[in-house]
């Protein structure tokens, strides 16, 4: 049998394929959305745990990965017509949000597990998921334990043997602010992590783009100590890696992380869904396991074996919540600024 | 009658150059000319333009596409030649080898190269166990280590140009050039490189204009520390969110590579090297 394409047929094939995307979506539109999730460890969790939870509660849920940095410029280049309908951010980026008007106030009363919430995590503007603590992670058979960000500069056993991160990521952003302060800085200035940063840019081991990047230096051997959260070393030990993490003795900066409704979202109620399931005991309870390990905020889960081998309720309530108020007036200037120390 | 026809088959191809291509070009090149309050303005040009770092960052840009091409014609013409030289299993291998990392995403290809240059890596460990050095080393966040990997990454733009021209072209010239008494270095010099110079010079405008826009290897390989024009736009656009300035740079970066693309361009429409085509 002879297989014949004539070129109308070809043409009209083509325009077909073409005109597939108009198609009205009926099969999406009862209630899809789609989310924003941080690359990496939280995108493969939320894939795999999250979505399936919010399916059983009807909601198609399409995890977008995008740095919190990058949700806020994609929503600010958005023109009104948002990308995703549910934002996975942190404070820092919230006030940026709310300070643009492009997330709305939510209705608490549309959240069942809204009163299972621990205090600190009910907000006007969306649930808090869970609360990140950050430290060092190190591996334990190539460095000793380091007892805070200090010690990276000054003891030759982590020469060239730690990365960093510049003022694009949270996490690095929070380490920063906690080595300028022990270096001497007032809140908001930064000059005396630029003059560490120019004094001993050999000593560091790398100084990656982004948190991704850093972590496969970790895991390639290239470095053996990185400023992370506990969820990053969850992760980098359920790949089979040596890690461990280390609280700083100056104190470990901890970040919630929110969900939050895009103004104009495509379906709000499927956002509603979505952020409930996110608060629900039963996700909660599977993303506090390994390898996500993340803080519930659910006063229903327990902090698991892994969260408890990290952080104890007691070090999480005394931990250091930034000024991000400070962070975001200063934050473009810091940027520019660790450009100029670290460039070649 | 013709004219028309031909007209009409080609308006869908103009009409997207003008809507996806030349309109947010357009686009661009208002917003890099617009200021704070709305009104024009040459303000990001002159910002950048008297920024040292900045117009450091653009050298760089430059320099790095023309290294990454000189490296990428050292490996990519022997490899051709090689090619015009082998029997068709030897062309079969060549051809997969130059054809399959294209196959993969420039992602994957840029991860791979960390585990190649990294401490750990077959280069470093090769070089401990000859001998040549004290101990480990990493070519990671090393313009030397970019370097390498964009040669590998690039290397298919220049070779398959190159073996198109070589396949199509006419063996009894190279046979007559020795018959005539030249030796192996003259024929290569005067009968196949002038063959391959159009497919060279096409093949440097393709590798050039990618390598000098690599955002990811640029940024995994070569980290914070060494900053090049893409990496400075995202932190514009997506750090910073200075739109106008991101589109200054942006317009900057695309005016510098396409003067250099220009030149390679007039080059290869020169009329020794066009008879040559």
């Amino acid at each position: 049998m002879t297989f014949r394409m004539t070129r109308r047929g070809f043409a009209a094939g083509a325009a077909g394929l073409l005109a597939a995307p108009m198609l009205p979506r009926r099969a999406e539109a009862a209630g899809s959305i789609v989310a924003a999730a941080f690359p990496g460890s939280w995108e493969d969790a939320y894939r795999t745990i999250m979505a399936p939870i919010a399916a059983e509660a009807g909601v198609d849920v399409t995890i977008a990965p995008a740095l919190a940095q990058d949700q806020v410029g994609k929503m600010m280049a958005s023109g009104g017509t948002p990308p995703y309908d549910a934002l996975l951010v942190s404070p820092g980026q919230t006030a940026m949000l709310q300070e643009q008007g492009l997330i709305d106030e939510i209705d608490p009363s549309r959240l069942q597990n809204w009163d299972l919430l621990i205090d600190s995590a009910k907000t006007p503007l969306g649930p808090h998921v869970t609360v990140e603590v950050n430290g060092l992670a190190y591996n334990p058979e190539t460095v000793p334990k380091p007892s805070g960000y200090r010690e990276l500069f000054e003891n030759p056993a982590f020469e060239g043997r730690f990365g960093v991160q510049g003022f694009g990521s949270n996490t690095a952003t929070m380490a920063w602010a906690e080595i300028a302060k022990l270096y001497g800085g007032e809140p908001g200035d930064m000059q005396p992590v630029f003059d560490l940063l120019r004094e001993k840019i050999d000593w560091i081991g790398a100084i990656g783009t982004s948190g991704n990047a850093i972590r496969t230096m970790y895991r390639q051997g290239e470095i053996d100590v990185f400023m992370a959260s506990t969820g990053n070393v969850a992760r980098l030990r359920s790949l089979g890696l040596p890690c461990e993490f280390a609280h700083p003795q100056s104190g470990s900066p901890a970040i919630p992380v929110a969900i939050h409704m895009t103004k104009g979202a495509s379906n709000p109620d499927a956002v509603y869904a979505y952020m409930d399931a996110a608060i629900s005991a039963e996700a909660q309870r599977q993303l506090a396991e390994p390898p996500s390990g993340y803080i519930p905020t659910n006063s229903e889960v327990d902090f698991t074996e892994i969260i408890l081998e990290f952080v104890t309720p007691a070090q999480l309530a005394n931990a250091i919540y930034p000024d991000w108020a400070t962070i975001n007036k200063h934050r473009a200037e810091w940027t520019a600024e660790f450009d100029r120390a670290v460039a070649m | 009658m013709q004219r028309t026809t031909g007209a009409i088959f080609a308006s869908p191809m103009l009409a997207m150059m003008l809507l996806f291509f030349l309109a947010p070009l357009g686009v661009l090149a208002v917003a890099s000319v617009t200021g704070p309050e709305g009104g024009l303005t040459l303000d990001n040009y002159r910002v950048f333009l008297a920024d040292g770092f900045a117009v450091g960052v653009l050298v760089d840009t430059i320099l790095l596409g023309l290294k990454t091409v000189a490296a990428v014609t050292l490996l990519g013409v022997p490899l051709a030649l090689l090619y015009w030289h082998s029997g068709p299993r030897m062309r079969t291998l060549i051809l997969v080898a130059t054809l399959l990392p294209m196959l993969t995403s420039n992602v994957v290809r840029t991860f791979a190269w960390i585990v190649i240059i990294g401490r750990n890596g077959p280069i470093s460990q090769t070089f401990v166990e000859l001998g040549l050095s004290d101990r480990p080393f990493s070519l990671m966040f090393s313009e030397t280590g970019l370097v390498m990997a964009l040669t590998q990454i690039e290397l298919p733009l220049l070779v398959l140009p190159l073996i198109a021209v070589l396949s199509a072209a006419d063996r009894r010239l190279v046979e007559a050039a020795e018959v005539l008494g030249a030796d192996r270095w003259r024929s290569l010099v005067t009968v196949l490189l002038p063959m391959m110079t159009p497919a060279i010079l096409a093949g440097w405008v393709l590798v050039f204009a990618s390598a000098t826009t690599s955002y990811v290897t640029q940024s995994v390989i070569g980290g914070a520390r060494l900053i090049y024009m893409p990496q400075f736009v995202y932190r514009e656009v997506g750090v910073l969110f200075q739109w106008p300035m991101a589109a200054a740079i942006s317009f900057l970066l695309l005016v510098s590579t396409g003067i250099v693309m220009l030149g390679v361009t007039i080059l290869a429409r020169h009329r020794r090297l066009a008879a040559y085509a």
